[in-house]
């Protein structure tokens, strides 16, 4: 009985040492930080387009997953994919009448689209605090669009840049700060396709003909 | 044994409490134009985040909206997220008019007025700034051993929060006025064997000098 009074006694003092041991051993291993993208994201306030779209995302489009392999940063895996999907099928669906998700441009049977989107990831950059003198997460997302007429003939090809930060905070963790850096990337993106995307020169004079 | 560790974990705990750095507040303001709010009308509260190198943080607005809810002289203060999100993507850091002439502009389209008039607003409170550490010293170094962990030293920091709100109103498409609020504070972290931190609250102070000076900006008609 006693000895087992004098082990419990112990017990407080071991998990302590083995805390702090942990809380120092923690930043000094190189572990893997891995994060899958969430966020809400509102339907755009524009006017819509009379047209039938049909939009085909590519696979790594759709399953983006960024993985870092630059040696001298920490290792992260950020799967972009499913957000950036989300973010795509509200907001396409606000900018035209209808929209027809296709596998390819132009698609095998006939349809009564107008006009053909092919989103592109090209690349994708992310800023830590302690890498920059600023207390932010910053992210950078560089897409390349494609839109092409109903024989499938390319009318305009533009570069969508988009970009979010965050403030660090106190208690708030890596993965959240970042996550929150990229909805905010992810939503730039989507106003600037919502809000660009007849104002593109080729669009433009496409939509005047069209008209 | 518990004892042992339960008793200076709670003085801490209060001692925390109890003793927190010190903070200095400056609120100041300028009006153009007097203000109405009349019975239903609300306010928006929402922070700018076009600065390259900072951003106002998301619980600064929050923490101001939620003080001008409060009190005998309480306003109807639409939550930042919502009304963001209503209006996307014409209120995004990018997209958000920085002049008033640009919300003039904006309203030339039919659904962005429609929104405004569902939410009753009458007035766009911008909140611009951050708060950042401007100065640290000490250190403070811990140990393990079999007997178990402890850290022994000193450690302070200095944070400055500085917000300036502009005060448009929707209804007249005016800049009515500007509230500044500046908050200066220095925290300690004094460790013997455990570490207390004496933190100073500095952009809860900013908030709540901030969100003052607003209540008595729209309760003064001028």
């Amino acid at each position: 009985m006693k000895r087992v009074n004098r082990n419990l006694g112990r017990l407080p003092k071991t998990l302590l040492s083995i805390f702090f041991a942990g809380c120092i051993t923690l930043p000094m291993t190189g572990c893997k930080s891995t994060l899958q993208v969430q966020g809400n994201f509102p339907s755009p306030l524009v006017n819509q387009l009379p047209l039938t779209m049909g939009v085909k995302y590519n696979p790594q489009f759709r399953e983006f997953n960024y993985v870092e392999k630059n040696e001298k940063r920490d290792d992260w895996e950020i799967g972009i994919g499913s957000a950036q999907m989300a973010l795509f099928d509200t907001v396409l669906p606000a900018m035209f009448k209808q929209v027809i998700a296709i596998n390819e441009i132009p698609p095998s049977e006939g349809d009564n689209i107008d006009l053909y989107f092919e989103p592109t990831l090209e690349e994708f950059q992310y800023n830590m605090p302690r890498e920059t003198k600023i207390n932010m997460y910053e992210v950078w997302i560089k897409y390349n669009m494609k839109v092409y007429d109903k024989h499938g003939q390319l009318i305009a090809d533009w570069i969508l840049t988009a970009y979010g930060k965050t403030p660090s905070a106190f208690m708030k963790s890596e993965e959240s700060a970042l996550n929150e850096a990229l909805v905010v990337a992810l939503r730039d993106a989507g106003a600037g396709l919502a809000l660009r995307f007849a104002h593109v020169p080729e669009i433009n004079s496409w939509l005047e003909q069209y008209k | 044994m518990k004892t042992q560790i339960l008793v200076p974990l709670v003085l801490c705990g209060l001692l925390t409490l109890v003793v927190g750095g010190c903070t200095t507040v400056t609120v100041d303001h300028v009006k153009h134009l007097p203000t109405e709010l009349k019975e239903g009308e609300s306010v928006v509260v929402i922070g700018r985040r076009s600065g390259s190198n900072y951003e106002t943080e998301p619980e600064l607005v929050s923490c101001i909206g939620s003080v001008l809810t409060q009190g005998e002289n309480a306003l109807n203060v639409i939550p930042e997220q919502t009304f963001v999100d209503s209006l996307y993507p014409w209120f995004e850091a990018r997209t958000a008019p920085t002049q008033i002439q640009g919300l003039q502009h904006l309203l030339s389209y039919n659904q962005i007025g429609k929104v405004f008039d569902e939410y009753n607003v009458h007035y766009i409170i911008w909140v611009d700034g951050n708060t950042e550490k401007t100065r640290s010293s000490g250190s403070i170094s811990c140990g393990i051993s079999g007997a178990g962990a402890a850290c022994f030293g000193f450690g302070t920091w200095d944070k400055t929060a500085e917000y300036e709100a502009s005060i448009w109103d929707y209804q007249n498409k005016k800049l009515i006025g500007k509230v500044s609020s500046v908050a200066d504070g220095t925290s300690y972290m004094p460790a013997i064997v455990v570490p207390i931190p004496l933190i100073a609250s500095v952009q809860k102070d900013a908030c709540k000098g901030m969100a003052q000076q607003l209540i008595h900006f729209f309760k003064t008609s001028k």
